[in-house]
């Protein structure tokens, strides 16, 4: 019983920095936008929640922070592929090569040097070992969820991503719409890499996101671009992860790689089926330049 | 842009002057850059500059060998994966699959050398690189398969083979059949010497240290005309560039699409992979669960700083191998992170991003 | 429908509207539009009554798209003024445009596919509850329905209904029967009737003639961006509208090569060849002396699972110029691409020379597709390469799995100078080049390796008269060698000089114009989808 509490209480805290990110990229995908470099933004928050809450003590503003340099960095995103209508792909790659390198020569100038472990607050615990993010990432998956196919700017948003053209005969601003989408994600990316460092720990290492940001990308696409089915891939992708941990105590014979490769397998087997699973957004990827 | 020889106009002439202008305003700007960085970093410019010169191009005191020698052993992979980015997105693909593809290449190479153990040296050396190649190829096909048949986007599903491919390497080499022998380290044992690389200086040459230039780097420089030739002087590579470019007008003329998109995933799957096997039997020697530090996302960088053009992307690969190199000895000298060099590729490839999305939103509006 | 009423083929004085004592809801004067060295509108004055459905008829290339788009705030004018109810108005967006009460129901359709029916019509802001509207057109739509789940008929309807919903009181239809059924037309009539009797105006763009005479209260004409004529409908037949449609009679006459109505005359001498001269032969005629393309019940699905393209017979020989005409939507673009086996057809036969058809093998295919750009180039390659798009995959460019460069350039080189594209290095992108002179890119591939069919798509469209002349030239020695060519043109005069015979291609089928000369009106009348008697 114990076994089994600590595999769902370790699912969770696996499966809220995925769900963070993944919502993000959801909405900038259904706004037309790939973001490849989710993982670099979320480094970066990573990295600045744990600034921030050295330099305040409280992990709540290290997560504003973290949350606001998303933004930024979401910002020069947006510059290079909406404004200046440049490769996606490639934006978002540079995105991920430059929070590595941020975070680990400004890591290394300030902390490495003096050898001294970082330890930082951590944000408070509200029960069942869980922060405050857990179940503010469920709601946010509701209200995504009910934001997106319920509302007007929800509604604008997906025409973006569907049907560019449409969006704008309609008298919607697509270049605004989809800066705004990824300012979202990047904020969520943020938010998702204050969770790695001040919540889930109490402290930063380099590259600690460890590819988080593309298991939220792969999230995206197997929850069929859908925050409920976001919600639900994490949790099938925390669970994975957390047998890493707890397959062991489960009795498992398998090897944990298995487990955690196992989402992504799926995820391509269905991909490869084809059909209404594998439908993206028609838009996605595509700059739009007004005709 | 094109390719083709043609008479030696006064255009060529300017066209030259301008591109040697455009290399010097580069390297201007990536010194200026380096100098405010190792400023803010608390680091004397020139001692920085003299710093990492030395690691990729050794000094009077430690030689020459050694430093030139790394620079070429680092740009090996990032060379080999380049050209495979190279060759996807010159076809219009624009996939980051190459690092799956590089572990699944070192992946199989193991497996191949294990397997085939009884075979003469040379000969499995050989087989280890093909079947190496032959398997990235295949992780390369299955992401073109599901662009050109279920229509969904190579980004998409690059990342999950990326993925797999990585847990599968964890799983072989911790607790499953390629793990060493004596089953402690997450690592395969050693592979026999007689399939490694030959070392090409011996040791008295270079003050009695030992390089690691491997035969393996020659292999990587040699892919640099191969796919020279293929882009540029073969109907495959001209077919590839065109679906690139416009796959409609490519379509209109009867040219085979899916095909063509296919072969492209593919062959980028294939020089990735061969990256991964030139790496496990030129410096590694063995598999491990880190076997790769991310080639196969530098090279989306790498690539596209050398304009997707095999000899832009060859000095390319050599300038980040030596500033590889050189941010080495950079963290030995000034405990500055070797990750600065990462900084550096991210300005560089959003200058260039940046100026040409620029140049051409300009031209569009002057066009209108 | 038809009175019998002798054609008509010069312009009538500019009739005043019908009815005196009401201001025309909709006036537009003077509108001017430029487009580089073409004036796409030139003084054109359109008023409209309230509650009137109002036809505007006209060949492509009339202006009738510039000047909707004018109303509706996509496209600005140079000169010219608009009033609404009386009062002057700017229309600089559609945004603005709505707000003055007009809507435009797009004939290539602006909705999201992936889309509900729902929020297909949300997104739009609807100030009327479209599905309510939708039923009292005596419509059921189902709101929870995937767009492109529906058919084409059930999508124009939420076209439809999405503009109503805005509550327009200025309706523009552009084209659209174009992918309707006959009932359905019928009922699409229906409707119109309906919104004109609740007060509402419309704006039908047309050119089918039945249609117009079916449904309209008033037709504008237009031609080549000049007013030519308002009329009642009830005044005015078929034959009539055709004359104004389509202006001065023009010859089909092949022998005179090229001296047709306005056309550009051609400096190529008398074909040689016989058969080139235009012996009526019907369609179904093997092909007895020159051999060339037999088309049999060809069907062809277009782009959102109708048939474009129905039943059509057709043949073309060797050495002769088979023209078709016809308004753009017809099915050009479809039958196009399934001649050049760029498309797959859904039913039908076709034979070249007797023997199989293998597109590409027998015959050896040039084709001119319509949107150069879109299709013909890829403009950021140099000029050499685009030359080159068929000639690398040939042996005699290769030495075992390589180009020979050398070869390859100097050939680019060679095509160049025949084909008189004028650029001082091959090797600039093709984007560095007028229009005209990448439409000779695309025209010397299509010729280079002297094709036994040639399938050209509007290829002169958007190109000056130097550049046109030497197109027309090209197609005409085609024909002298022996090739059998298809020129697809919605230019008339461009098609009457260059063909030996001709025909109409009008909703997915032909007619062929059999005589020497052909009455004007008569191919008026077959432009817009009706029969010719006698």
């Amino acid at each position: 019983m114990a076994v089994l509490e600590g595999t769902l209480q370790t699912t969770a805290t696996m499966a809220t920095p995925l769900l963070l990110a993944a919502l993000g990229e959801n909405v900038s995908q259904r706004a037309g936008v790939v973001n490849v470099g989710l993982e670099g933004m979320m480094l970066i928050g990573a990295f600045t929640a744990t600034l921030a809450t050295l330099a305040t003590g409280t992990a709540l503003a290290g997560v504003g922070m973290a949350a606001l340099a998303g933004v930024l960095i979401a910002l020069l995103f947006a510059l290079f592929a909406v404004k200046l209508t440049a490769n996606q792909v490639v934006v978002g790659v540079v995105i991920n090569l430059l929070a590595l390198g941020l975070t680990g020569t400004v890591y290394r100038a300030r902390f490495g040097q003096t050898g001294t472990s970082l330890v930082t607050a951590k944000l408070p615990v509200i029960g069942a070992n869980l922060t405050v993010l857990t179940p503010a990432a469920l709601v946010a998956a509701f209200g995504l969820w009910w934001w997106l196919y319920r509302t007007r700017p929800g509604l604008e948003l997906r025409a973006c991503g569907e049907y560019p053209a449409a969006a704008d005969a309609a008298g919607v601003s697509v270049g605004r719409v989809r800066t705004l989408a990824i300012l979202f994600c990047g904020m969520m990316a943020g938010i998702a890499g204050a969770f790695l460092s001040v919540g889930e720990v109490n402290t930063f290492i380099e590259n600690m996101t460890d590819g988080r940001g593309f298991i939220a990308l792969a999230i995206v696409t197997s929850g069929r671009w859908n925050p409920l089915g976001c919600l639900i891939a994490s949790l099938v992708f925390g669970f994975a992860q957390a047998l890493q941990f707890q397959g062991q105590a489960l009795g498992l014979q398998l090897p944990y790689q298995f487990f955690v490769a196992l989402p992504y397998a799926v995820t391509l087997c269905v991909l490869m089926m084809g059909g209404r699973w594998s439908q993206a957004p028609a838009a996605l990827g595509r700059p739009y330049r007004k005709a | 842009m094109s390719d083709l020889p043609g008479p030696d106009t006064p255009d060529r002439v300017a066209l030259v002057f301008w591109t040697l202008a455009r290399v010097l305003a580069a390297c201007a700007g990536f010194i200026l850059l380096l100098t405010v960085t190792f400023l803010l970093l608390g680091i004397a410019p020139a001692e920085g500059l003299r710093s990492l010169w030395a690691g990729a191009f050794g000094d009077a005191q430690s030689g020459r060998w050694y430093a030139v020698s790394e620079t070429l052993v680092k740009a090996t992979p990032l060379l080999l994966t380049a050209l495979g980015v190279t060759v996807a997105w010159r076809a219009g693909l624009f996939s980051i699959g190459g690092e799956g593809q590089l572990l699944l290449g070192a992946i199989t190479a193991t497996a191949t050398v294990r397997l085939m153990g009884a075979l003469p040296g040379p000969m499995l050396t050989l087989l280890a690189l093909v079947m190496g190649a032959a398997a990235g190829a295949f992780w390369g096909w299955i992401a073109g398969w599901l662009r050109v048949r279920r229509n969904v986007q190579e980004v998409i599903s690059t990342i999950m083979l990326n993925y797999i491919a990585l847990y599968l390497l964890g799983w072989l080499v911790d607790k499953g059949p390629l793990q060493e022998s004596a089953r402690r380290v997450a690592q395969s044992d050693p592979l026999p010497s007689t399939v490694l690389f030959a070392r090409l200086i011996p040791p008295a040459w270079s003050d009695g240290i030992a390089t690691r230039l491997h035969s393996g780097v020659l292999l990587a420089f040699l892919a640099v005309p191969v796919i020279t030739l293929l882009l540029f002087h073969t109907r495959t590579g001209f077919g590839l560039r065109l679906i690139g470019q416009n796959a409609e007008a490519a379509r209109t003329a009867r040219y085979p699409v899916r095909a063509l998109r296919l072969q492209a995933m593919a062959l980028s799957g294939a020089l990735c992979g061969l990256a991964g096997c030139v790496e496990l039997l030129g410096v590694t020697g063995r598999l491990f669960a880190n076997f790769s530090p991310g080639w196969g996302f530098t090279a989306i960088p790498v690539a596209l700083l050398g304009g997707l053009h095999p000899v832009g992307v060859l000095l390319s690969a050599l300038f980040f191998g030596a500033l590889t190199a050189g941010s080495g000895n950079l963290a030995r000298f000034s405990g500055v992170s070797s990750v600065l060099i990462y900084i550096l590729q991210a300005v560089a490839v959003l200058a260039v991003v940046g100026l040409r999305a620029y140049q051409a939103l300009r031209a569009r509006s002057e066009g209108d | 429908m038809r009175r019998a009423r002798d054609t008509v083929a010069a312009p009538s004085p500019l009739v005043a509207p019908s009815d005196p004592s009401s201001e025309p809801v909709l006036r537009m004067q003077g509108i001017t539009k430029r487009y580089g060295a073409t004036l796409a509108l030139d003084q054109v004055d359109f008023s409209v009554n309230r509650g009137e459905i109002h036809a505007l008829l006209g060949e492509n290339g009339a202006g009738k798209s510039t000047l909707m788009h004018v109303l509706s705030g996509l496209t600005r004018p140079d000169a010219g003024a608009i009033w609404l109810e009386g009062r002057e108005v700017r229309l600089t967006s559609p945004r603005q445009a709505r707000a003055h009460g007009i809507a435009m129901v797009h004939q290539h359709f602006t909705l999201v596919p992936a889309f509900t029916v729902a929020e297909n019509l949300q997104l739009d802001r609807p100030v009327v509850d479209p599905i309510e509207r939708a039923r009292s057109l005596g419509w059921s739509l189902d709101p929870q329905a995937r767009v492109h789940a529906l058919p084409v008929g059930a999508q124009q309807r939420v076209e439809i209904v999405k503009a109503l919903a805005t509550d327009a009181r200025l309706l523009i239809f552009d084209e659209p029967t174009a992918v309707l059924s006959p009932p359905e037309v019928e009922e699409l009539f229906v409707v119109l009737r309906r919104l004109r009797d609740e007060g509402r105006t419309i704006i039908l763009i047309a050119h089918k003639l039945a249609e117009i005479l079916a449904v309209s209260d008033r037709v504008t004409v237009l031609r080549r961006g000049r007013n030519v004529v308002v009329c009642r409908t009830a005044e005015t037949s078929a034959p009539e509208l055709a004359g104004w449609m389509i202006g001065a009679p023009r010859a089909l006459d092949a022998a005179a090569d090229g001296d047709g109505g306005g056309s550009v005359a051609g400096e190529v001498s008398d074909p040689v060849s016989p058969a080139s001269h235009a012996v009526p032969v019907p369609a179904e005629g093997p092909a007895s002396r020159a051999g060339g393309l037999v088309v049999r019940g060809l069907t062809v699905p277009g782009d959102r699972g109708e048939h474009a393209i129905r039943m059509l017979d057709l043949q073309v020989r060797r050495g002769e110029i088979s023209g078709i005409g016809g308004v753009d939507g017809n099915g050009q673009t479809e039958l196009a691409e399934a001649l050049a086996g760029l498309r797959p057809i859904a039913g039908g036969q076709l034979q070249w020379d007797g023997g199989p058809f293998r597109p590409g093998v027998t015959p050896r295919i040039g084709y001119i597709p319509q949107d150069r750009r879109r299709a013909g180039l890829a403009v950021t390659l140099s000029i050499a390469e685009n030359l080159l798009f068929d000639a690398v995959r040939e042996p005699e460019f290769r030495i075992g799995p390589f180009l020979r460069r050398g070869a390859l350039y100097r050939h680019a080189l060679a095509l160049a100078r025949q084909f008189d594209i004028r650029t001082g290095d091959l090797n600039l992108p093709a984007s560095a080049l007028s229009g005209g002179n990448q439409q000779k890119i695309v025209v010397a591939r299509a010729f280079r390796s002297d094709p036994e069919l040639i399938i050209a798509v509007n290829p002169t469209r958007g190109l000056d008269i130097g550049a046109t002349r030497f197109v027309h030239a090209q197609l005409r020695r085609a024909r002298e060698r022996g090739a059998a060519v298809v020129l697809i043109s919605t230019d008339l005069d461009e098609l009457m000089a260059l063909s030996d015979r001709a025909a109409i291609l009008a909703s997915g089928q032909l007619t062929e114009l059999s005589q020497q000369a052909v009455r004007t009106a008569d191919i008026g009348l077959l432009m817009g989808g009706m029969r010719v008697s006698g």
